[in-house]
């Protein structure tokens, strides 16, 4: 179920998506992995409005995949639709994710900390989960290969945002500062788009500040909703920018017209 | 001699206490019609090696064939978690040996390449590594004159590898049309021995006359198992796609023990044949003709 944004002609997951794709450029050049709905819309987007030469290979096989619509996959071949090129496998991808060829990547997880680390491995001690989650799959890999980690979540609460990660299946700015520097790795996550909010890193600690507010949403509400101390800007905070006619329509009838990204709420 | 053979043949090849790569990637291209034989013969104490994989791991967690599970990713997507895997490693039932996709390429590179180890960034910085501290499977390592930190990841010796393919002759040239292979190179070049379940048999004029077309040669490939619809209920591109209403119907069965022991036999296990098992499951094919 997703919800109507007070004052916006948009639902939450809509905002979502096109705060995903504003941060797009046309230098972006991105592939995705399971359950990735918001980021696969969110490139597809971009590429229809300001950013036409994004690069995006659809699961990571197909590149410029331009599919009618989204399956109940976004690994699937549903979504190759339209490419210029599929790989061989996805091993010819790895050279290109570890190079940076591929500059983007897009990644969320049960369990989410402060410097945007990531757990999808299990809850609970690791010898005895109380969950076990699918496992950390391309997470552990590309985290530390990509200099441009976009995280998301659709349940912005203390139980997905904590202070201790069960288990770190993902580096984001790993123990933040300059962690990611002295391993050798290049960047680091860039924004976590939630349903309340947008965080970017705070540039000297890398831990998550308050970017900016969806229309009805406090700062007292996201740190409630958050397990970690929410740092917050200079000055006022500014609120998510409204997304414009002309997005919401490419969103809803060319991009995604049966609404696949609610999968994920 | 031909390689050609039958599932049964092909599954009644692989011993108890194996170590058994399965190929495909999540819902695609799994070599389920093999799987679900070791499941029939009753498979026991097989180490299992899948990169990505979901439904194939499932089943053979469920009918009690597994000991341990090296994977990077186990699920069914957006459909859920895998839910006899996630169980049975609740439980301890199943042990499982933590990697990401990566860390495990880079081991079965190792192993294909005859190397001490394949080097990667994969992994660094997260607690995968600490997992393996013991065995020194994959571990962090500090390149001496860059002073780079790196994962070396050593060989992972594999039994045999399971793949599915669309068509292969009877000396065992493979090909896989047109020609994604998601990572299934990865553990054939890693496994002793590997067999592939094949949409269908075609004469060897079929790679003479396009031999540029082939994804694994002859010497790569030891049995043959045709099986039309044999990654079914995943996908096998581009000529069927996954089926989203088996995997639904097959999570929902979970949520009760007795009613799963039956969904299992009625629509998995029990068929006797991989077409009896097609029949049940309603899956449309002209290829038994």
């Amino acid at each position: 179920m997703t919800t109507p944004v007070p004052g916006y002609d948009c639902t939450i997951d809509e905002l979502m998506v096109v705060a995903f794709s504003q941060a797009m450029s046309n230098d972006t050049r991105a592939f995705n992995g399971a359950v990735s709905f918001i980021p696969v819309c969110g490139y597809m987007l971009a590429r229809r409005t300001h950013a036409p030469e994004l690069v995006w290979a659809a699961s990571s096989i197909a590149v410029d995949a331009d599919p009618d619509e989204i399956g109940d996959s976004t690994l699937s071949d549903s979504l190759w639709g339209g490419a210029s090129m599929l790989s061989n496998s996805p091993f010819d991808f790895w050279a290109f994710a570890q190079g940076a060829r591929y500059n983007t990547f897009a990644f969320r997880g049960a369990q989410m900390d402060a410097c945007g680390n990531v757990n999808n491995t299990v809850i609970g001690p690791y010898d005895a989960p109380k969950v076990r989650l699918p496992g950390g799959g391309g997470m552990a890999d590309l985290g530390a290969m990509i200099p441009r980690i976009y995280l998301w979540s659709s349940t912005h609460d203390p139980r997905t945002f904590v202070d201790q990660l069960h288990f770190r299946s993902g580096i984001g700015w790993g123990d933040g500062g300059d962690h990611r520097e002295r391993m050798g790795m290049p960047g680091g996550p860039q924004l976590c788009i939630t349903n309340l909010c947008v965080f970017d890193f705070e540039p000297a600690s890398k831990r998550m500040r308050l970017a900016s507010l969806h229309p009805g949403v406090t700062a007292e509400q996201v740190q409630e909703a958050t397990g970690f101390e929410v740092l917050m800007p200079d000055g006022e905070i500014p609120t998510t920018a409204q997304p414009t006619d002309e997005e919401l329509h490419i969103l809803r009838t060319e991009v995604d017209p049966t609404s696949a990204r609610l999968r994920e709420f | 001699m031909s390689k050609v053979t039958t599932l049964e043949q092909a599954a009644a090849s692989i011993p108890d206490g194996s170590t058994v790569a399965i190929g495909g990637l999540s819902m695609n291209s799994a070599p389920m019609a093999l799987v679900r034989e070791l499941v029939r013969q009753k498979k026991k104490d097989l180490d299992l090696v899948a990169i990505v994989a979901g439904m194939a791991v499932d089943w053979l967690v469920a009918g009690g064939c597994v000991r341990r599970v090296m994977a990077g990713l186990v699920s069914f997507e957006g459909l859920g978690l895998a839910p006899n895997f996630r169980a049975a490693v609740q439980s301890g039932q199943v042990a499982i040996e933590e990697y990401s996709e990566h860390l495990l390429i880079c081991r079965l590179q190792a192993q294909s390449c005859n190397l001490p180890f394949m080097p990667t960034k994969a992994g660094l910085g997260t607690d995968v590594l600490g997992l393996h501290a013991e065995s020194g499977a994959v571990r962090e390592e500090k390149d001496g004159p860059t002073g780079e930190h790196y994962v070396a990841c050593t060989r992972l010796p594999v039994d045999v590898a399971l793949v599915h393919a669309h068509e292969a002759d009877d000396r065992g040239t493979t090909r896989v049309n047109p020609k994604l292979v998601w990572m299934d190179n990865e553990i054939v070049n890693a496994a002793t021995r590997t067999v592939a379940s094949v949409e269908r048999v075609v004469g060897t004029e079929a790679f003479t006359a396009e031999p540029e077309r082939t994804t694994y040669p002859r010497f790569m490939i030891d049995a043959v198992a045709p099986a039309p619809q044999g990654a079914y209920p995943c996908s096998c591109f581009p000529d069927y796609g996954h089926d989203s209403e088996f995997f639904m119907e097959y999570s929902q069965a979970t949520r009760g023990r007795e009613t799963f022991t039956q969904f299992f036999q009625e629509r998995v296990a029990g068929p006797e044949t991989w077409e009896d098992f097609l029949a049940v499951n309603n899956v449309a094919t002209g290829a038994f003709a």
